[in-house]
C-alpha cells in the first residue's frame, strides 16, 4: 500500500515517536483511546474480571456447593486446596492424560491440516469451495451429535474397524480398552478441529510469493526442498498462530471424553478440565478453582515458549 | 498432470472420510427410534420417516428457539464486531497509560479456563436482575478477548500515515476510526463475525442455567429437553435437531468463507 | 501489508520487568479485597434448625413457579389443569428443564438466588441441596408412601421435601430365550441365575448371558442390589461410619467378577443410552439389570409384538436371603428463596395425592410413591409393573450425606478395576474404605 507521506505528517510521527508533543494533545489522544476502550473494559471488568478475581479467590478458601446460599462464611485455607491437589493421584493422572493428548494431538492437527491446506493451495481449480465446507463441517457441528454418530463408528464392531478389517487387521475396542480410548479421543479431536486449523493455513499459504517458489524451482529445488526451505520458513507464524490457538484449545481438552468416556476407561481419558469438573460436581469449589489455575498457569506457560521456540530468527 | 490427479484423488478419499459421519446423521435422522435402537446399527433407514423433522416443526415451537438463538448471535456478533474494533484501534494506534496491562489482561483471559468463572458470573448476572433476559444471553459475550487480539492484530498493519494523514485534514479519531480504519477491516470483521456466531450458536451451559423459562430457550437447550432424558436418549429427534442446527452454520461459513480465510490471512498472518 | 505480532510479543517481554510488577500489584489488592469480605470464617455449627412451614387452610392463591425435568417437564402444565379448577385464583408457571446438566442449572440458580417455588431434585441429590430447601410440613402426609423413598428426604434428621415418582432396578429377562435355555421359571437364588445365564449363552445363542455394570458412572450403584441383597449394608446403623470392607460387600464383588471372568459378562459394552435395549431385542445379551424407562425402550427396539417375549423378574439373592434393590426416583422440594410456599406445599400436596399419581402414571408411566395408588387396576393389572411394586417393598437408598457422591465416584473407579483387570475385591474394598474413612461423613 504505497502512500506518499507528506512532511507535516511525519514531523508529527517524529514528535509523537519521540514522546513528545503537547501535554494537551496526548492527553486528549489518551482521552479519546479510553473512550474507544471504554465499552469493552466496562463488559470485561463486569463480567469477567471480576468472575475471574473472585474463583481466583475461591481457589485459597474451602468453598463447597453447600456454602452458596452463603459464601463469605468460610475459612480462609491458603495455599491448602493446591497442596492437596498436588496429593491428589487422579489429577496427577489426569496431568499425564492431558500431556499425552496436547503432545501428539497438537502435532497431528497441524500434520493433518497443513497437508490438507498445501493440497488445496496447489493450484486445484474445481470443488474448491466443496472441499473446504467439506473439511470445515466438522467444526461447526454440536457435540452432541457428534457424540451420537462417533459412538456407532468406534464400536467394535463399529465402522473404522470394518473399514479396518478390509485391510486384513482386527480393530480394537477403541472406547473400551485403555490403551485405545486416549488414540480415539485424538482421532475425535483431529476430525474436528483440523477444519480451523487448515483455514488459517491456507490464509498463510496464500502470502507466499510466487516468485519465490518459482526462482527456487529454477535453481532445481525439488518440489519438497521447496515446501521444506522457502513455504516452510514462511509459514512460521502462521504455525505459531496454529499452535497457539490449537493448545489453548487442547489443554483446556474436555468435551470429547466428556460425552464418548466419561474419563474412563479405568481414568485413561480423564483430563484436567475433567477433573476439574467432577470436582464442581462433588461441591468442592476450593479445590475445583485451585484446579482451574494450575492449568491456566500450563496453558500461559506452554504458549510462552511456544512464541519463544517458534519466533522468526529475522 | 499426474500430480494433480493424485491431488483430487487424496482430497476426495480425504473429504469423504471426514463426511461419513454427516452421511450417518443425515440417514439417521430420517430412522425410527427402533431402528436406531437396533444392534447392529443399519446403515440405509429401512422406513424413511419423516417424524422426527416432524416434532420439531409440528409439536415444538422450534419458530422460537430459532429466533432466541438468531437474536443472541445477532447481537453478539454485531457488538464483538463494533466494540473489539475499537478497543482493537486504541491498542493499535493510540498511546494511553496501562495500554500494555490491558493487552497483557486480554491475552490472559483468553487462557483462562471458562469452567472456573461460571458460578461467579451467574452470581453477577442474577444480582443485576437480568436471569431470563436478552442482555443476560448476551452481554457476557458482547467482547470477547479472541476478537480484541484479532482487531489489533490487523489494524497494527494499517500504515500510520494513514491515520496521520487524515489526522492532518483535520478528522477527528472517531470520524478516523469510522472512515478509515473500519472500511479496511472487512475480512478479519468476516473472521471474527464467523468465529462469534458458532461460539454463540452452539453454546449451551450458560443459555440453560440464564435462561429459567421455555420462551428464552435457545436451540441447543431445546435440543437436549426434547431429546435427551435421565436414561434414555431420543436419538431420531436429536439428530434431526441437529440437523437443523447445524445447517444455518454451514450456509453462513459457505457465504463467507473466502472473506473468513482472506481475514485471517491478513491477520496475524505476514 | 504485514503484521509481526512476535515483534511485537518481544517488545513487551523486554518491558515485562515493570509490566508483571505492576500487574502483579493490582491482582494482589483485587484478591486480598475479595479475601477481605471473604474471610469471615465458617461457623461450625451445621444448619440453624429451620422450623417448617405451617400450611394455610383454604384454596392455594397466587404465582407458583415450578422446574420439572424432561418427560415430566413437558407433560406437568396439562396435567395441572385439575390444580387449576380446583384453585380458580392460582397461576401455575411450569418450566420444563433438560436433564443434562440440570443439577448444574439447579446450583447455579440457588448461588444467584433465582430458584423456582418447586423444584425436582433427584434422590441422590438431597444431600447437596438441603441447605437451601425449607423443611416438610407437618401436615404433608408421607406414612403411606415408600419408606426408603421418604428416608431420602431425610437430610441430618430434618425432611425436605416429597417424593414424587419412584424408581427400582429388576431383571429384563427374555422369556423365549429362558425357554430355549432350558429354564420354565426365572431362578430367585444367585446360583441358579448364574446357571440360567450360562445356559443363555451355551444353549439360546447368546453372545453373554447378563448385562452387569462394569464402568464408568454409576457402575457401583448399579451393583448395590447385590451388596444389600447378600446382607451387606454401606455405613453403621447411625450413620457415623462407612463399612465398605465388609465380607458380605467383597463376597457380593466377587459373585458379580466371576460373570465376568467366565466370559458371561461383557467387559466394555456400549454403554450408549438405549444400547442395552437393542442388544436385548436382538437376543445377544437377554438379560439386564434396570428400571421402568427400559420398559419403553424395549417395546421400541424390538418392534410390534415384543412385549410378549420379555419379563421382568425381582433382583435374585443368596439362598434364604431377602432380594433387596435400589430406589431412585424423584422428589419435590421447595426452596428457602421460594416467594409461595404456601401454596407451593399445596401443589405438593395435591401432586403426591394417590389419586392424582395414578392419572399421573397413566400420563408418564411414572411409578407413585403412595403405595395406595398401586391397588387401582391400571398399576396391579399391569405384570410388568407389578414386578416393580413387588420389588419396591424391600428396597434401600445410599445415605443422604454429602461426601456420597464423592465416595460413590471413587467406588465407580473400584468397580471397574475388579470387573476389568481382576482387582482383588477384598483389596478394592480396604482401599473404598480408606477414601471413604478420609472423606467422612461430611459436615452433616
Amino acid at each position: 500500500m504505497a502512500v506518499v507521506q507528506i512532511p507535516a505528517a511525519r514531523a508529527a510521527q517524529r514528535a509523537r515517536s519521540r514522546g513528545g508533543g503537547p501535554v494537551g494533545s496526548r492527553r486528549r489522544t489518551a482521552l479519546v483511546a479510553y473512550l474507544f476502550a471504554l465499552p469493552f473494559v466496562l463488559i470485561f471488568a463486569v463480567f469477567m474480571l471480576f468472575p475471574l478475581v473472585s474463583s481466583l479467590g475461591i481457589s485459597f478458601t474451602d468453598l463447597t456447593n453447600r456454602d452458596v446460599t452463603n459464601p463469605f462464611a468460610v475459612n480462609v485455607v491458603g495455599l491448602e486446596q493446591y497442596q492437596r491437589l498436588f496429593q491428589n493421584t487422579q489429577f496427577l493422572r489426569s496431568m499425564l492424560n492431558t500431556a499425552y493428548f496436547v503432545a501428539i494431538g497438537i502435532p497431528l492437527t497441524m500434520v493433518v491440516a497443513l497437508a490438507l491446506a498445501v493440497a488445496l493451495n496447489s493450484g486445484i481449480t474445481r470443488f474448491r469451495t466443496a472441499f473446504r465446507v467439506g473439511f470445515y463441517a466438522p467444526v461447526v457441528t454440536s457435540i452432541v451429535a457428534v457424540a451420537v454418530v462417533w459412538r456407532f463408528i468406534l464400536q467394535p464392531d463399529g465402522l473404522l474397524n470394518t473399514v479396518i478389517g478390509w485391510l486384513g487387521v482386527s480393530g480394537p475396542d477403541w472406547l473400551g480398552d485403555p490403551h485405545w480410548s486416549m488414540p480415539a479421543m485424538i482421532l475425535l479431536a483431529v476430525w474436528r478441529n483440523m477444519g480451523t486449523l487448515m483455514v488459517i493455513f491456507l490464509a498463510g499459504l496464500q502470502t507466499v510469493p510466487r516468485e519465490l517458489l518459482e526462482a527456487a524451482e529454477v535453481d532445481g529445488a525439488s518440489s519438497w526442498q521447496r515446501f521444506v526451505r522457502v513455504t516452510l520458513p514462511i509459514l512460521r507464524p502462521t504455525l505459531l498462530l496454529g499452535a497457539v490457538l490449537l493448545s489453548v484449545g487442547y489443554l483446556q481438552f474436555f468435551e470429547e471424553p466428556f460425552v464418548m468416556t466419561r474419563g474412563g476407561p479405568l481414568d485413561s481419558t480423564l483430563s484436567i478440565s475433567y477433573f476439574t469438573y467432577n470436582q464442581f460436581g462433588f461441591g468442592n469449589y476450593g479445590l475445583a478453582s485451585a484446579a482451574s489455575y494450575v492449568l491456566f498457569v500450563v496453558i500461559a506457560a506452554l504458549s510462552v515458549i511456544q512464541f519463544r521456540a517458534f519466533r522468526s530468527k529475522d | 498432470m499426474r500430480a494433480r490427479i493424485f491431488t483430487y484423488l487424496v482430497l476426495i478419499v480425504a473429504v469423504v472420510a471426514t463426511l461419513v459421519p454427516f452421511v450417518w446423521m443425515l440417514l439417521g435422522s430420517i430412522k425410527t427410534q427402533g431402528e436406531l435402537l437396533r444392534r447392529p446399527p443399519t446403515w440405509w433407514p429401512e422406513q424413511p420417516t419423516l417424524d422426527n423433522f416432524g416434532t420439531w416443526f409440528g409439536e415444538l415451537d422450534i419458530g422460537r428457539f430459532f429466533l432466541n438463538s438468531l437474536v443472541v448471535a445477532a447481537f453478539t456478533v454485531l457488538g464483538n464486531l463494533l466494540f473489539c474494533s475499537m478497543v482493537g484501534y486504541a491498542l493499535a494506534k493510540l498511546e494511553f497509560p496501562g495500554k500494555r496491562a490491558l493487552f497483557l489482561l486480554v491475552m490472559v483471559t483468553l487462557m483462562v479456563p471458562g469452567l472456573v468463572t461460571f458460578v461467579p458470573l451467574f452470581v453477577v448476572v442474577s444480582k443485576l436482575g437480568m436471569v431470563s433476559t436478552y442482555p443476560a444471553l448476551i452481554l457476557p459475550f458482547l467482547a470477547g478477548p479472541l476478537g480484541v487480539f484479532l482487531m489489533r492484530q490487523f489494524i497494527m498493519g494499517i500504515p500510520d500515515a494513514l491515520i496521520e494523514a487524515a489526522r492532518i485534514d483535520g478528522a477527528g479519531e472517531v470520524r478516523i476510526f469510522a472512515r478509515v480504519v473500519l472500511p479496511l477491516c472487512g475480512a478479519p470483521l468476516a473472521t471474527l463475525a464467523i468465529l462469534t456466531f458458532l461460539g454463540s450458536w452452539n453454546n449451551f451451559l450458560w443459555p440453560l442455567v440464564v435462561a429459567q423459562n421455555e420462551d428464552m430457550y435457545t436451540l441447543p437447550v431445546a435440543l437436549s429437553l426434547y431429546s435427551t432424558g435421565q436414561n434414555a436418549t431420543n436419538y431420531g429427534v436429536l439428530l434431526a435437531g441437529s440437523v437443523l442446527v447445524i445447517t444455518p452454520v454451514l450456509a453462513l461459513f459457505v457465504a463467507l468463507q473466502r472473506y473468513f480465510i482472506q481475514g485471517i490471512a491478513l491477520t496475524g498472518v505476514k | 501489508m504485514r503484521l509481526d505480532y512476535h515483534c511485537e510479543f518481544r517488545t513487551r517481554a523486554d518491558e515485562g520487568v515493570g509490566m508483571t510488577r505492576k500487574l502483579s500489584t493490582l491482582t494482589a489488592v483485587m484478591v486480598a479485597s475479595v479475601l477481605a469480605v471473604a474471610a469471615c470464617g465458617r461457623s461450625d455449627e451445621g444448619p440453624a434448625d429451620k422450623p417448617a412451614d405451617s400450611i394455610s387452610s383454604g384454596p392455594a392463591t397466587g404465582t407458583i413457579n415450578i422446574w420439572a425435568q424432561g418427560t415430566e417437564g413437558e407433560a406437568l402444565n396439562d396435567f395441572l389443569k385439575g390444580f387449576r379448577d380446583a384453585n380458580p385464583d392460582v397461576t401455575v408457571n411450569v418450566t420444563a428443564i433438560p436433564w443434562d446438566q440440570a443439577q448444574n442449572k439447579y446450583q447455579t440458580a440457588i448461588a444467584g438466588g433465582t430458584t423456582p417455588d418447586i423444584g425436582m431434585l433427584g434422590t441422590d441429590w438431597m444431600a447437596s441441596f438441603a441447605n437451601a430447601l425449607r423443611a416438610t410440613p407437618k401436615q404433608v402426609d408421607t406414612s403411606g408412601m415408600y419408606p426408603a423413598n421418604v428416608e431420602s428426604t431425610n437430610v441430618g434428621g430434618t425432611h425436605y421435601g416429597v417424593p414424587w415418582y419412584v424408581e427400582t432396578r429388576v431383571i429384563f429377562y427374555r422369556t423365549d430365550l429362558m425357554q430355549k435355555a432350558g429354564f420354565s421359571s426365572f431362578p430367585t437364588d444367585w446360583e441358579g441365575f448364574k446357571q440360567l445365564a450360562k445356559a443363555m449363552k451355551e444353549k439360546a445363542g447368546a453372545q453373554y448371558g447378563v448385562a452387569l455394570p462394569s464402568s464408568g458412572w454409576n457402575a457401583f450403584f448399579g451393583d448395590l442390589p447385590f451388596i444389600w441383597s447378600n446382607g451387606a449394608e454401606l455405613m453403621n446403623a447411625d450413620q457415623t461410619k462407612w463399612t465398605f470392607d465388609r465380607p458380605e460387600t467383597v463376597e457380593a464383588l466377587a459373585y458379580l467378577r466371576s460373570f465376568f471372568d467366565e466370559g458371561l459378562a461383557n467387559k466394555s459394552p456400549d454403554d450408549q443410552p438405549g444400547a442395552t435395549a437393542g442388544a436385548f431385542a436382538n437376543g445377544s445379551v437377554p438379560m439386564f439389570l434396570s428400571g421402568p424407562w427400559d420398559v419403553g425402550q424395549i417395546a421400541k427396539a424390538g418392534g410390534a409384538g415384543f412385549e410378549d417375549k420379555f419379563a421382568l423378574a425381582p433382583v435374585p439373592a443368596p439362598p434364604g436371603k431377602t432380594p433387596i434393590s435400589s430406589a431412585a426416583g424423584a422428589n419435590l422440594v421447595v426452596f428457602d428463596k421460594a416467594k409461595n410456599p404456601d401454596a407451593a406445599w399445596k401443589l405438593i400436596q395435591w401432586l403426591t395425592e394417590p389419586r392424582t399419581q395414578v392419572e399421573w402414571f397413566k400420563a408418564t408411566a411414572d411409578l407413585p410413591s403412595q403405595k395406595a395408588a398401586w391397588s387401582d387396576p391400571a398399576l396391579a393389572n399391569d405384570p410388568k409393573v407389578s414386578v416393580f411394586g413387588k420389588q419396591l417393598d424391600n428396597v434401600k437408598t445410599p445415605p443422604t450425606l454429602t461426601t456420597w457422591t464423592q465416595i460413590a465416584a471413587a467406588a465407580d473407579t473400584l468397580v471397574e478395576k475388579i470387573m476389568k483387570t481382576g482387582m482383588d475385591p477384598a483389596q478394592a474394598m480396604k482401599e473404598l474404605q480408606a477414601t471413604a474413612d478420609s472423606l467422612g461423613t461430611g459436615t452433616r
